[in-house]
């Protein structure tokens, strides 16, 4: 590690990302702009710097340039500076002594249609980069034990799944219902498509096979009240029938799930002639009135509008499920499905999909901006190709209504301080790249408290986010990133306390030392939020990797 | 990180360099990946702004806003009016702002020196057990009354930077300061007073019957 500033070797690599990058900012002129930066005594181009051939430049600068600091300005960090880290790591170069530059998706996706501008841009976040880069310290991960247990919030399909996946992997697992019985949704629902498998039976297997296991605790009509901690470590509070349970846990799984949208004052429903399709399923569950002869089904009934822009996508092929259901059990009954869009994605569904109309459920297809009308005997609709409205008798109206999110979705988002979106689903860490992981490490998802999930998606989900869960388990330890508070200047600090009453963590505590009282930092507790840091006045407090002369570097060189 | 890493004093120091505004956007309350760290950070930017406003600098300047991950049209229009709102002042110390270059830039140097100071940032450390379970003594604050404090402080802080400040320059009497300051002579008198108490200053000299104070240099 070179001690003085003189000796500070920065290699610069831009990444083209394709034309992701390139194709948008002039790479040219931020290589030569690159080149005469401080300290900076390497600048590469590459294609794809996450690819091998990327990577190996990197590592290749490192050991032929002699680099004792890489900035690589790319895509972002939020996918890619583990990977960039782990390579400086393998090529010998502390991995903290690494710097990445977000010049693409906060640069040149943004600024696509302004070359010059984009490209200047781009210029003041690599000269702060380097700023920083050349200020950067070595650091060294910190390791801490994991509890082997794993809580589940939500026993439904999407829950059990994934507390069977633990259980038969051996850990243990305790199950935390809200309701009285375990089942969710599942309990609700007649039989399955595209298969027509029974849910009830379903639903007694998973509940039999999780209530019988040895491994599994199972709360039901339980609430989790409190959860401190991070991973491997957490302390839950859970309120049971029982008596309030304190637990030590290792990971967390949330599968709430979600529930059916009910329209009130939409189409005029009313729960008897006028229903939803989880009203038609516990009818069709207990056998339909012989009498009902003509039934209507509308699509989006609450849904792709303002409100909830968003498609539930589950509800069509569930309609023509029932559909077919309905026609099996009246078959006289005369089925018609008014429509936007069919969504009716993979093969076993746009099979079913051709399947119901050779069957003769009728699909018609109406506007939005000229919705069907709902009267007393029938309903009436727009049809476009004919060119005028229709009248479809009607005994029984069907809506289909949305999944949306669990009322105390919200309640959940901030007992374990996880993102919901504006729907008020829970959002995953990253949509491609961790799917089934929430963005704080050691709490994960699945079903349809994530996006609404039909049985079979909410139980691969629920193996997969119990898989995901597994590694930390399996491992029997984690290693914590060592971005976190140190007490740079002991000398400074006064012991007064301050920055303990303000840590969300509970990770500073006031020690008694030779030097008097001084604050000691709980390492594996602490997040590296940074708060205390920006509080102490004696300024004795500082951020690894973030320390305030790094990020007034930053500053300085975005104002030079 | 999170926004509650952001600590006033770089934010007067950027101001100081020439930065001409600072957006800070952060998670909504009650989604914050780190609890708390957001209601921190508006608390201390809330402060800075009634102290940059205070040496003269538009107080539009420095803005707290929140966004989540997953609100990209949010975010694009927050950034889209902040940088509106800044081209429309225009640089900082020229007509959007009440002190003008390069005098506002020797205020930021002052503001720099209060935000770094013992006071305010206990204070505003103190804030959040203030307004809800009250101080050693019990007392509740409505947050109107934190506010007020936090104003007091800051006038009376930035009084005694500038009187220091001044003092760099040389040794000076009461009246003298009050007069390049434009602070009320009694003002400045149990600023001194108190700058004497701590040994920040002392006598040097007395020119005729008027006092002549000088600083006394302090260890780093």
């Amino acid at each position: 590690m070179p001690d003085k500033k003189e000796d500070i070797r920065i290699g610069v690599f831009l990444c083209h990302c394709g034309s992701n990058i390139a194709g948008y900012l002039n790479m040219e002129e931020l290589e030569e702009f690159s080149k005469k930066l401080p300290h900076v005594t390497f600048v590469q181009r590459n294609l794809y710097s996450c690819s091998e051939g990327g990577i190996n430049e990197i590592k290749k600068g490192i050991k032929e340039q002699n680099l004792n600091r890489v900035v690589v300005a790319s895509c972002t960090p939020r996918t890619h500076e583990p990977l960039f880290r782990s390579s400086c790591g393998e090529a010998g170069l502390n991995p903290y002594l690494f710097e990445m530059v977000n010049i693409r998706d906060q640069c040149s996706w943004v600024h696509m249609q302004e070359k010059e501008d984009g490209t200047t841009k781009a210029k003041d976040l690599i000269r702060m980069g380097v700023a920083k880069a050349a200020l950067l310290e070595p650091q060294e991960p910190i390791m801490s034990e994991v509890q082997i247990r794993a809580l589940v919030i939500g026993g439904g399909i999407a829950g059990m799944t994934a507390t069977l996946a633990f259980a038969n992997r051996g850990y243990e697992v305790v199950l935390v219902e809200k309701e009285e019985a375990l089942g969710g949704m599942l309990n609700h629902l007649s039989k399955l498509g595209p298969t027509m498998t029974d849910a009830s039976a379903l639903a007694e297997e998973k509940v039999r096979a999780v209530t019988g296991h040895s491994k599994i605790t199972v709360f039901t009509k339980a609430k989790v009240t409190l959860v401190q901690g991070f991973i491997g470590k957490y302390k839950v509070d859970i309120e049971t029938e029982s008596g309030n349970k304190n637990i030590d846990i290792g990971v967390i799984v949330v599968a709430t799930g979600g529930r059916a949208f009910v329209p009130e004052g939409l189409y005029g429903y009313d729960g008897k002639r006028v229903i939803t399709q989880l009203e038609l399923e516990v009818l069709l569950k207990n056998g339909l009135a012989s009498a009902i002869k003509n039934v209507v089904m509308i699509q989006c009934v609450g849904s792709r509008n303002e409100e909830r822009p968003y498609c539930s996508r589950i509800c069509c092929q569930t309609a023509v499920k029932n559909a077919m259901l309905i026609r099996e059990q009246n078959p006289d009954a005369k089925v018609s499905i008014l429509y936007r869009d069919m969504q009716m994605y993979g093969v076993e569904n746009e099979e079913m999909f051709r399947d119901s109309k050779v069957k003769r459920v009728r699909y018609i297809n109406y506007d939005p901006a000229n919705p069907p009308e709902v009267e007393p005997d029938n309903v009436r609709v727009y049809h476009a190709l004919l060119g005028r409205d229709m009248d479809l008798a009607a005994d029984l109206v069907v809506l289909s209504t949305p999944i949306v999110a669990q009322d105390d979705a919200n309640v959940v988002s901030q007992l374990l301080r996880v993102p919901i979106d504006e729907n008020g689903f829970f959002m995953e860490g990253h949509v491609k790249l961790k799917p089934l992981d929430f963005a704080t490490s050691g709490i994960f998802l699945c079903g349809s408290a994530r996006f609404p999930a039909n049985i079979r998606e909410a139980v691969a989900q629920g193996l997969g986010a119990a898989s995901r869960a597994s590694i930390p388990l399996a491992k029997g330890s984690v290693v914590v990133e060592p971005i976190i508070s140190v007490l740079a200047n002991e000398d400074a600090c006064r012991g007064c306390g301050l920055c303990v009453a303000l840590c969300p963590y509970g990770a500073l505590e006031i020690q008694n030392t030779e030097k008097g009282r001084k604050v000691h930092v709980i390492d594996v507790a602490c997040k590296g939020c940074g708060v205390c840091a920006a509080t102490c006045y004696q300024h004795a407090l500082s951020i690894n990797s973030f320390t305030d002369k790094q990020i007034e570097a930053q500053v300085e060189a975005f104002l030079n | 990180m999170c926004t509650g890493r952001v600590d006033p004093v770089i934010v007067a120091e950027a101001f100081k360099k020439g930065l001409d505004g600072l957006l800070v956007v952060g998670c909504h309350f009650g989604e914050c990946n780190y609890v708390s760290g957001n209601f921190q950070a508006k608390a201390k930017l809330d402060m800075t702004r009634r102290l940059i406003k205070h040496v003269g600098v538009n107080e539009e300047r420095l803005s707290f806003q929140q966004c989540s991950s997953g609100e990209g049209a949010l975010f694009a229009e927050i950034v889209g009016k902040f940088s509106k709102t800044i081209r429309e002042l225009g640089p900082i110390g020229g007509d959007g702002d009440r002190v003008k270059a390069p005098e506002i830039f020797k205020k930021l140097e002052a503001a720099e020196a209060v935000l770094a100071g013992e006071k305010i940032r206990w204070v505003i450390g103190k804030r959040t057990p203030f307004i809800e379970s009250g101080n050693m003594y019990g007392e509740v604050f409505t947050e109107h009354e934190f506010n007020r404090a936090i104003d007091m402080i800051i006038v009376e802080e930035i009084e005694v930077q500038e009187i220091l400040g001044k003092l760099k320059e040389g040794a000076q009497s009461v009246k003298d300061l009050a007069k390049a300051l434009s602070i009320p002579s009694e003002r400045v008198f149990r600023n001194i007073t108190a700058l004497k108490r701590k040994g920040m200053i002392k006598l040097e000299k007395v020119s005729g019957r008027t006092p002549i104070f000088q600083l006394v240099p302090q260890e780093v």
